[in-house]
């Protein structure tokens, strides 16, 4: 046992040898500022994980086209957790121990960044989370931030931006429906529609949850269809939305209001398969190139990352987590500038006392660490014809209902079965 | 004939049982101190992923290799432990070690009522049923909100727990305890009657039942010993990530590690499971670092089906031919 776990040691070290013999370039630089982490880049968590992990490589050369931070070239270290949370725990001791980087920053989504947590606490790192939801409540780290619109209070706040186009409807609505599949994030939607409904005079006239692995969604939109509900909220993971919106189509649906928290319709491979189908759903979003949302330096990054992404074959637009992977590192950069050093103590303290500008505009962390203002957006796909995704580079496909600081347009109503 | 006119064990059993906890034992002291010499938290954690296989690879071969009982449902046992473990720390705030304990019985009382199944399943039956018995175990955690459904559940772990220089030790000490029991649990099955008894069934079991081997009785003792080590496996799982959901502690990677290590390595022997775990494990965790991990269920893949292919008897028979 002693001499295999040796030569697994070993192995390990050998690998990076070659490694940093292949790339002269990583090899060269004596002192880089090293930046670590885990990300999922294969299992279910895949496609977000790649196309995150390439936008923190282009902060990455655009940071080090511009000298470096602190004088020192950035240099990312990353593995794959396979989107499995027992790998992340291993991962980030290697990173911290083995690999000695300065900075570690989170994988993506909460069901990784939580798993991190212990060793990260344990090591005193200051540490930069990307999408999780409410992964500090219980610990309460007083290093971690987040980078997520969500806020402190998900459960007070998420629905509420879909609730309140409620409003925009010529008739009052009277009924809601709810949909959630048993996960994390979904469950923490329907409970917050749950609790905000009847604040906006909504009687929850159907309310379940499926399991991950439904595939034929058919007989539960008939039942919501049977219910008769005025404003339809689903909260959905990626391929289940996909399988909601097809039987809803198929079924010839329609509610005044239809959408809520579908995790699936903000990816561009579904935008193209859907089509039409998504015309008039109010869904929650992170991002939308809509006018009120142009912050300085989103453009630019873009333009680089919708060149790259065919060739590393991950989402073509970049209209999702995408940028805030990119300020995510930049919140580290903006920290790292004003420490002027590598200090956890000292990062963790910056961060919580200032405010960032990024390309996903300024963000402030609460005491928690979450985004001190929630910024759940709501928008609406309009005018959408067919699968081409060019429309979703542009203004007016993906309209900003909610909050009204960004609205960019109207609703239309009602979701209707497409011609 | 009964259980009394079993053959006897060939081999001088007080002696060789001796030599193995006391060989094992050392072999552990030493593993702890060239660990502690090598001096960086990352031993500690890799080595606690390589012998987490180690003891359910050794828990499932007690069943599986021994009585040709082939358990799909590795994932369900070990999530069961992993979830008995967060149950006691909910509700009396215990450790890991008392989860521990409480893992043992709540699996093994579960590899119990499986025993009971293979009364009318048999072969691929039964593994369907303990594939079945995961998923439905699945569904029962994601909607069970007293340990976070599909939330997940978090634990709050010590930083230290003192003698031991930081958590990450402690609970890799911990595991390695838990392998050298399974392993000398599965070599003191192998040696015993109740171990031929088991070999005789999976050669035939009508036969075995004809001669007068209580096939029953022993099947139900290997079920609830391979559940209980299952369980225990999974138990200090929660307080090692610090956070558990169900698609992390039902991960499809324990059930195809858990039969594709004591494959290869030789299964229906004790030392076969040690070495696919080690084997396994260590490539998996290396693979990771390194190349990409992407290839690590691909790489477990081909090794199954290589050594099916070529050497049906694994690593230990192939030697042993020579």
């Amino acid at each position: 046992m002693t001499e295999l776990t040796r030569r697994g040691l070993g192995r390990a070290a050998l690998a990076g040898a070659l490694t940093a013999s292949a790339f002269p370039a990583i090899a060269q630089d004596s002192n880089p500022i090293r930046i670590g982490y885990s990300m999922s880049l294969s299992g279910g968590l895949a496609a977000n994980g790649r196309s995150a992990l390439l936008a923190q490589r282009i902060w990455a050369e655009d940071v080090n086209a511009r000298g470096g931070l602190l004088g020192r070239p950035v240099q990312l270290v990353t593995y794959d957790d396979q989107s499995n949370p027992a790998n992340v725990p291993s991962l980030y001791t290697k990173l911290i121990d083995v690999d000695k980087v300065d900075i570690v920053t989170s994988p993506y989504a909460t069901a990784m960044i939580a798993p991190s947590m212990p060793v990260v606490m344990q090591r005193g790192m200051t540490y930069v989370s990307l999408f999780g939801a409410g992964v500090n409540e219980r610990l309460k780290y007083n290093r971690y931030f987040s980078m997520n619109v969500t806020g402190d209070d998900i459960k007070g706040t998420y629905a509420r931006g879909f609730l309140e186009c409620t409003k925009m409807l010529p008739n009052p609505p009277r009924t809601i429906s709810i949909l959630a599949v048993d996960n994390d994030f979904a469950q923490r939607a329907a409970e917050s529609v749950r609790t905000l409904a009847r604040e906006y005079g909504l009687r929850i006239v159907y309310d379940r949850s499926y399991p991950p692995s439904t595939v034929d969604f058919t007989p539960t939109v008939r039942a919501i269809q049977a219910a008769r509900p005025d404003v339809v909220f689903f909260a959905s993971y990626p391929p289940d939305s996909n399988g909601i919106l097809r039987a809803v189509s198929e079924l010839r649906m329609t509610a005044a209001l239809f959408g809520g928290g579908m995790i699936g319709p903000q990816i561009a491979a579904v935008q193209a398969q859907l089509g039409p189908i998504l015309n008039n759903l109010v869904n929650w979003d992170v991002y939308s190139p809509e006018p009120t949302m142009k912050f300085p330096g989103v453009d630019a990054f873009q333009e680089k990352y919708r060149a790259r992404a065919p060739q590393e074959q991950t989402d073509v637009l970049g209209n999702y987590l995408q940028p805030y992977a990119y300020a995510q590192m930049q919140v580290v950069e903006q920290a790292l500038a004003r420490t002027g050093k590598v200090d956890q103590a000292a990062l963790a303290e910056d961060m919580r006392a200032n405010s960032f500008g990024t390309i996903v505009g300024d963000i402030r962390f609460s005491a928690l660490g979450e985004w001190a203002k929630e910024r759940n957006l709501f928008v609406q796909f309009q005018n959408i014809t067919d699968g081409d995704l060019e429309k979703y580079r542009k203004p007016g496909t993906k309209v900003i209902l909610y909050p009204p600081e960004l609205k960019s347009g109207s609703l239309k109503t009602p979701y209707g079965a497409p011609a | 004939m009964s259980a009394t006119t079993l053959p006897a064990p060939a081999m001088p059993t007080a002696r060789l049982h001796l030599s193995y906890w006391l060989g094992a034992g050392a072999l552990a002291v030493a593993l702890i101190l060239l660990l502690r010499l090598i001096g960086n938290e990352y031993g500690w954690y890799a080595g606690y992923f390589v012998l987490q296989y180690v003891v359910l690879a050794a828990a499932w071969n007690i069943l599986g290799g021994y009585a040709g009982y082939v358990n799909f449902g590795a994932a369900g046992f070990m999530a069961t432990g992993s979830y008995t473990t967060i149950v006691l720390y909910e509700a009396l705030g215990l450790g890991v070690i008392p989860g521990i304990l409480g893992a043992a019985v709540v699996a093994g009382l579960l590899g119990l009522g499986t025993g009971y199944l293979t009364l009318r399943l048999r072969g691929v039956y039964f593994s369907i049923a303990t594939l079945s018995l995961s998923v439905v175990l699945q569904t029962i955690v994601v909607n069970w909100d007293y340990v976070g459904g599909s939330r997940g559940a978090y634990i709050i772990r010590p930083m230290e727990v003192p003698p031991f220089a930081s958590y990450g030790e402690y609970i890799f000490v911990v595991m390695l305890v838990l392998a050298v029991i399974a392993v000398g649990i599965g070599r003191t099955v192998e040696f015993s009657r109740l171990g031929r008894g088991l070999q005789a069934i999976r050669d035939n079991e009508r036969a075995a039942e004809a001669v007068g081997v209580p096939t029953l009785r022993l099947k139900l003792i290997a079920t609830t010993l391979s559940g209980a080590l299952m369980g225990v496996a999974g138990a200090p799982l929660p307080f090692y990530a610090g956070y558990l959901n169900p698609e992390g502690a039902f991960n499809l990677a324990y059930a195809v590690n858990a039969i594709a290590m004591p494959l290869i390595g030789g299964a229906g022997t004790w030392l076969g499971p040690v070495i696919g775990a080690v084997l396994l494990a260590t490539l998996q965790q290396a693979a990771t670092v390194t190349i990409s991990s992407a290839l690590n269920l691909w790489i477990v893949g081909w090794m199954l089906v290589i050594f099916v292919a070529l050497f049906p008897r694994g690593i230990l028979g192939w030697f042993r031919r020579r």
